[in-house]
């Protein structure tokens, strides 16, 4: 009886909305101490309270699946179901970052799309460090932006599966949202000038991409890239996140093509299609031919491998849709052939075996063996 | 085909949950139940963390490898969800 949702409430995503949290989740908030005690009888303004007196958030942990009173609250929220106000208010306060947290969290839940990025998005400014519960038990730093990028980007958060959203970019293109626009768009333009301003001075970066390019290394230069895009990348995040997201709208080239994709990895690709981008014309052309080099392996890959339906498809969608790709899921194959091969070897070199066993003549364990190593697993002993 | 005689070899082993998924996994000896969790993930759909596999009442830990725990070829194991 105490766990009954309110019957006043409305059910959420065709669901009684208790139901959004699935149903093992659930049974271990039920029999928890911290719901039973303190969550009992809780109306909107006591759970203020409750949640202000929050100071670590997370899923379940333990052995046993334990849940933090993080999530305790979060289904108190949805059993009370707390006006909109009311949680927009959450998320508006500024002194308790937990309780932000709470709001947030509660308003990917539940709320529509369009509220999801207008109330959201703002957050991403506050970069105020959060004590986080990892499943082993243990306390892991996060920051509040870091959280709310989690909500806006993956399916899975705190033990809890969030609602799909629509994409920003699906919403944009209908009008219903603008386009993000950055608090530091006016500093990340004069960096940029300056970069460039920079790169063409020295050209000591390009020379030594325009090198290993000629002589057909194209290992050194997926190198130089992961390495030009990984000390971007870790410069300073909020840059990085917030350059891209800025750079890609105003670029109608390719960016319409990839956005459609729902995955993290579109930020990741995006970050580094943007750096060749800025070498505009020379980039024009050396990624045509890269993209007719990387064709012609992908071509070869995809009659050697027997069921890939799923990668192959994948390759076939990167290849049509981003100029220059080379998607980190990608590199699984990238190391074994980037050691050994030049240009004219590549071919014989295919042929040759491959050290994870995704070429063993039995096709159950060619399969066995191409979903270890996918999940980073060494190939079977036989 | 003969196996050569090797320190660790594939095992194939048949997690069931008696509510009608039945998965068989091959997988090496000294691979560990967390690895044997994610190759269950990947063939069953769920999430390698909310699986819990058991034998009987011993839930076996995560870091311990099949062959300590003397998991043998086609040995059943319970598949519970946590």
């Amino acid at each position: 009886m105490a766990n009954r949702t309110d019957p006043a409430a409305k059910s959420i995503r065709g669901t009684n909305p208790q139901n959004l949290v699935e149903k093992i989740v659930r049974s271990k908030i039920y029999q928890n101490t911290y719901w039973k005690e303190q969550c009992f009888g809780l109306t909107a303004e006591t759970l203020v309270d409750k949640a202000m007196e929050l100071d670590h958030l997370g899923g379940t942990f333990g052995g046993n699946r334990k849940p933090t009173p993080f999530m305790c609250l979060v289904m108190k929220m949805l059993q009370i179901q707390p006006e909109k106000d009311i949680v927009v208010e959450f998320i508006k306060n500024d002194d308790y970052k937990y309780v932000r947290v709470l709001g947030a969290f509660y308003l990917r839940l539940t709320g529509t799309d369009i509220d999801i990025y207008r109330y959201l998005e703002p957050l991403y400014n506050d970069y105020r460090k959060l004590r986080q519960k990892s499943g082993d038990g243990r306390f892991i730093l996060t920051h509040v932006d870091e959280v709310i990028d989690e909500l806006l980007t993956k399916d899975y958060s705190c033990d809890i599966a969030l609602p799909r959203i629509k994409k920003r970019w699906n919403l944009e293109t209908v009008g219903a949202l603008e386009p993000r626009k950055s608090v530091l768009e006016d500093d990340f333009e004069e960096e940029e000038e300056k970069e460039e301003n920079d790169q063409l001075d020295d050209g000591l970066e390009d020379g030594a991409y325009e090198r290993d390019y000629h002589h057909g290394r194209s290992p050194t230069r997926e190198r130089d890239r992961d390495r030009r895009r990984d000390s971007y990348r870790y410069r300073d995040r909020d840059y990085d996140r917030d350059y891209d997201r800025d750079r890609g709208r105003g670029r109608e080239r390719d960016r319409d093509r990839d956005r459609d994709r729902d995955r993290e990895r579109d930020r990741d690709r995006n970050r580094y299609r943007l750096r060749d981008d800025r070498e505009y014309g020379r980039e024009r052309d050396r990624d045509r031919e890269r993209e007719g080099r990387d064709r012609e392996r992908r071509d070869r890959d995809r009659g050697r491998r027997r069921s890939r339906s799923r990668s192959r498809s994948r390759s076939r969608d990167r290849k049509r849709h981003a100029r220059s790709s080379m998607s980190p899921r990608r590199d699984r194959d990238e190391p074994e052939d980037v050691g050994t091969r030049a240009e004219p070897k590549k071919k014989k070199e295919k042929k040759e075996k491959k050290d994870d066993g995704t070429d063993h003549p039995d096709p159950e364990i060619a399969e066995a063996n191409r979903i270890r190593a996918s999940l980073g697993l060494k190939p079977l002993k036989l | 085909m003969g196996k050569s005689k090797q320190e660790t070899k594939m095992i194939e082993v048949v997690l069931n949950d008696r509510l009608g998924k039945k998965v068989r996994v091959k997988c090496n000896e000294d691979d560990t139940i967390g690895d044997l969790k994610k190759l269950v993930a990947a063939q069953t759909g769920t999430r390698a963390d909310k699986i819990r596999i058991q034998k009987w009442y011993n839930i076996y830990k995560d870091h311990i490898t099949l062959k300590d725990y003397e998991i043998h070829d086609g040995m059943g194991l319970e598949l519970y969800y946590s």
